[in-house]
């Protein structure tokens, strides 16, 4: 039975809007996961992406037991997480981004024990792991520092010690780059690499960023709507949108642009030119020399389409 | 004992984080004076005019007025948490706690602590002692058991009364302050005793918020007065209409929290 195994899960709330000039209010049911199901090993790390809205932290709040479905079913190695909610979030770690799971007035330091009494971890398994992670995210400067005092960056690392102090099998983070600057974010991901393949912690990471996913994670799964739209390698994801290239160019002598073949597109700005183009239609030393046709170039450069583009396209082809 | 342990450390480590502000904390603990202060000030200016009250004299009042006082701000300064939870729905710790291997209300409880309250019960002290002396009670072990029974019971009651607020809380995130006529309505009116109201408030706070049988009739019995017709032993009895209180929220609050829809993300 695999670690994680959810089965046409389904959540909807009612939000109940005022109407313009009246005291009445319109209800109204959102389904924000109408019928998810798939299934995660343990060890794994998968990426959960999807627009704004889509049901990404609903899903974490069902898996760690903070919401209860109104269908379907979910099991956490065997556990129901609503049900069994004490003996479930023992195993479990989870960080949200946006919102600090720790003390604010005090130092991390002091967090920490607390967290020991509360989650009744043994005083001697509590130091040796605090002193490992304390290390990885190197926190040394700042544990004695009160946690309103910190930079975003720290932030994140000190929560995330947190949420690994009792060795979770299994950790939701909930956009856990967001805000952070590229050191910070660079750093982020090899510790979480590292805890994945060291600890064998099953990661579950619901993000913006596609960079993460490209970094860490070897499997997502894309959700719109409240329904699961894809679910393998993003390499297999990205090959179906993955058609468009892009050459940019500059003329030396103001020149005009030569008939361009069906399937390019050519925009315009500050005097250089953006060709984007099939490479499956059109030979890229081909598309050079027709181009050089109308006159010499001065600057010559191609690049890929950025990820971003990708995802946003395929938000777009899939109507969310 | 795990769970009194992690309560105590919690509230030593919300100590500290207040005492990170200590001139707000003085001048909170000040102002907190002042306002309970005001207020005794205002039931001694009271008892001056009328010196009676039904069957009760100044000396007596007193006696109530403090009692009152001492248990609704224990749970003020304690229970700060349960009669402030709104904060709590609204900032999302509560689903913080929900991912925490601890009971719900044991979390809540180590959430927040209001030192500056303890003024308040300084207060209520000082006009229990000297309502005390100048009733001149003879303390006995029964009494001063029951004394402690009595302030037991009405912090369950109280504590139950705002978990009615926190069960709102939860549903609409909110709180709704009609609540409020039990709490803060029901220690106004019930740091006199019931008897001097009318009907429907005498039913209101014997039957819906139980605070005459948790505080007035063991507070009768130790001033060696009779309230409501009852017998001398029933003094005993009554404080644990608080506890039947707050067993049935304890089970609502359960109830609710399979409900609780969360905040964004």
């Amino acid at each position: 039975m695999p670690y994680i195994q959810v089965t046409s899960l389904q959540k909807s709330f009612t939000l109940r809007k005022k109407r313009p000039h009246s005291f009445r209010r319109d209800k109204e049911t959102v389904h924000a996961l109408s019928d998810v199901s798939f299934s995660i090993d343990k060890g794994e790390l998968v990426g959960y992406i999807g627009p704004n809205g889509a049901g990404k932290s609903t899903t974490v709040k069902i898996l760690s037991g903070i919401l209860t479905p109104d269908g379907g079913s979910a099991t956490v190695n065997g556990r129901i997480p609503w049900l069994e909610r004490k003996e479930h979030v023992r195993h479990i770690g989870v960080v949200f981004g946006q919102r600090t799971q720790l003390w604010w007035d005090v130092a991390p330091m002091d967090s920490y024990k607390l967290l020991r009494d509360i989650y009744r971890v043994p005083e001697e398994q509590w130091k040796k792991r605090l002193g490992e992670l304390s290390e990885a995210l190197a926190l040394e400067d700042f544990i004695r520092t009160p946690l309103r005092q910190l930079s975003l960056g720290q932030r994140m690392r000190a929560e995330l010690c947190g949420s690994l102090l009792h060795s979770p099998e299994l950790l939701f983070l909930d956009e856990p780059t967001i805000g952070l600057d590229a050191v910070s974010k660079l750093k982020l991901r090899e510790f979480l690499k590292e805890e994945n393949a060291r600890n064998k912690t099953t990661i579950l990471l619901t993000t913006h960023d596609m960079d993460d996913i490209q970094e860490l994670c070897s499997r997502v799964c894309v959700l719109g709507h409240g329904k699961l739209l894809f679910d393998g390698h993003l390499r297999d994801l990205l090959s179906r949108y993955d058609t468009l290239q892009f050459l940019n160019i500059r003329y030396a002598s103001p020149a005009l642009l030569p008939a361009l073949p069906e399937g390019c597109a050519a925009t315009h700005r500050d005097g250089a030119w953006q060709i984007a183009y099939d490479p499956q239609k059109i030979q890229t030393p081909t598309l050079i020399q027709l181009l050089q046709s109308a006159g010499t170039l001065s600057e010559l450069s191609a690049e890929k389409q950025s990820i971003d583009h990708m995802i946003a396209r395929m938000y777009e082809e899939m109507h969310l | 004992m795990d769970t009194i342990k992690l309560y105590l450390r919690s509230m030593k480590m919300l100590m500290r984080c207040q005492m990170e502000y200590p001139r707000s904390f003085l001048l909170n603990t000040l102002s907190q004076i002042i306002m309970q202060g005001g207020e005794l000030f205002a039931v001694m200016l009271l008892i001056d005019r009328f010196q009676r009250i039904g069957q009760w004299q100044g000396k007596h009042i007193l006696f109530f007025f403090g009692m009152m006082t001492i248990t609704f701000y224990l749970v003020e300064c304690f229970g700060r948490g349960i009669s402030n939870f709104s904060p709590v729905v609204q900032s999302g710790a509560l689903d913080t706690m929900l991912l925490r291997p601890r009971g719900i209300l044991t979390q809540v409880c180590c959430y927040a602590v209001d030192p500056r309250r303890l003024g308040c019960i300084a207060i209520g002290i000082a006009a229990l002692c000297t309502g005390s002396r100048a009733c001149q009670i003879v303390w006995t072990l029964p009494k001063a058991l029951l004394l402690l029974e009595s302030i037991a019971g009405g912090f369950l009651l109280i504590t139950a009364l705002f978990m009615i607020e926190a069960v709102t809380c939860m549903h609409s995130v909110k709180s709704i302050e009609m609540v409020n006529v039990f709490t803060y309505g029901g220690r106004s009116t019930c740091q006199y005793p019931i008897d001097i109201y009318p009907g429907p408030l005498k039913i209101m706070f014997t039957v819906i918020a139980p605070f005459a049988l948790t505080l007035h009739v063991p507070a009768a019995y130790i001033l060696d007065m009779q309230i409501l017709n009852l017998p001398g032993w029933a003094a005993f009895v009554t404080p644990l209409s608080g506890l039947v209180s707050f067993l049935i929220m304890y089970t609502v609050f359960q109830r609710s929290l399979k409900h609780y829809r969360s905040t964004g993300s």
